[in-house]
């Protein structure tokens, strides 16, 4: 429901579910916007700046899954 | 407890194709559900069509499950226009804490390991109280206690 603003939930068990779930879809969009920016030119060190890891992390965490997708990446 | 073992891995086999297509970085309870609905083993599949749940039922419930957890804090799966990641190329290999904990109360819900069945290990999914599983069949309407009580009788039922 976008723009639509809703309490925290009360219940510590939608609470905790909805840590749960932010995760998994942060997760996800991080895959997708990652491989979004390798897609465009963005370099390793430039993509772990604007997550605010260091980019080690960030390339242990996707150069596989994005060198199995066909993207071509630049040096890091 | 062989053919236990052997089920066992199929299903975490099976439970890392589900968690793959995910995009989960370990296999979790949930998967090990789906897994289990994929391979139809006889009295598991009984159990869980008696409660008119297959593979698409449970895949839609914890799809709901998703987005009524995120909607509970005002977010949606559903709101951001990115294309989809490409999934990993290999499949996790890691058991996540849910996967775990499964397993192991599917174990302890045997008297003897000898006498573990393959339902053992649905009895061991359908136990948790908290998570992603009971969250979603809770909203699939599926009453999870009773549920695990017709797992057990068929386990009964299969006479070892």
């Amino acid at each position: 429901m976008p723009g639509v603003e809703m309490p925290a939930p009360s219940d510590p068990a939608d609470a905790l579910a909805a840590v749960a779930a932010l995760r998994r879809l942060a997760d996800r969009i991080e895959d997708a916007a990652v491989e979004q920016a390798m897609r465009s030119g963005w370099s390793w060190p430039q993509v772990a700046e604007a997550l605010g890891v260091t980019r080690q992390a960030v390339h242990k965490k996707h150069v596989k899954r994005l060198i199995a997708a066909g993207v071509a990446l630049r040096r890091r | 407890m062989a053919t236990f073992g052997h089920y066992l891995q199929k299903i975490i086999n099976h439970g890392r194709d589900e968690a793959q297509q995910d995009g989960s970085a370990a296999v979790e309870a949930q998967h090990l559900l789906l897994a289990i609905a994929i391979e139809q083993e006889a009295t598991t599949h009984q159990v869980l069509t008696s409660a008119g749940l297959d593979h698409q039922a449970i895949r839609d419930a914890l799809d709901r499950e998703f987005e009524h957890s995120l909607g509970a804090v005002g977010a949606s799966a559903t709101a951001f226009d990115l294309p989809m990641p490409t999934s990993a190329p290999e499949r996790p290999q890691h058991l996540g804490a849910s996967a775990r904990l499964a397993i192991e109360r599917g174990f302890t819900s045997a008297a003897r390991k000898k006498d573990l069945q393959p339902v053992n290990l649905l009895i061991g999914i359908l136990q948790a109280e908290v998570g992603t599983v009971p969250r979603a069949l809770a909203l699939a309407g599926v009453e999870r206690a009773g549920l695990a009580e017709r797992a057990r009788q068929a386990l009964a039922g299969t006479g070892e």
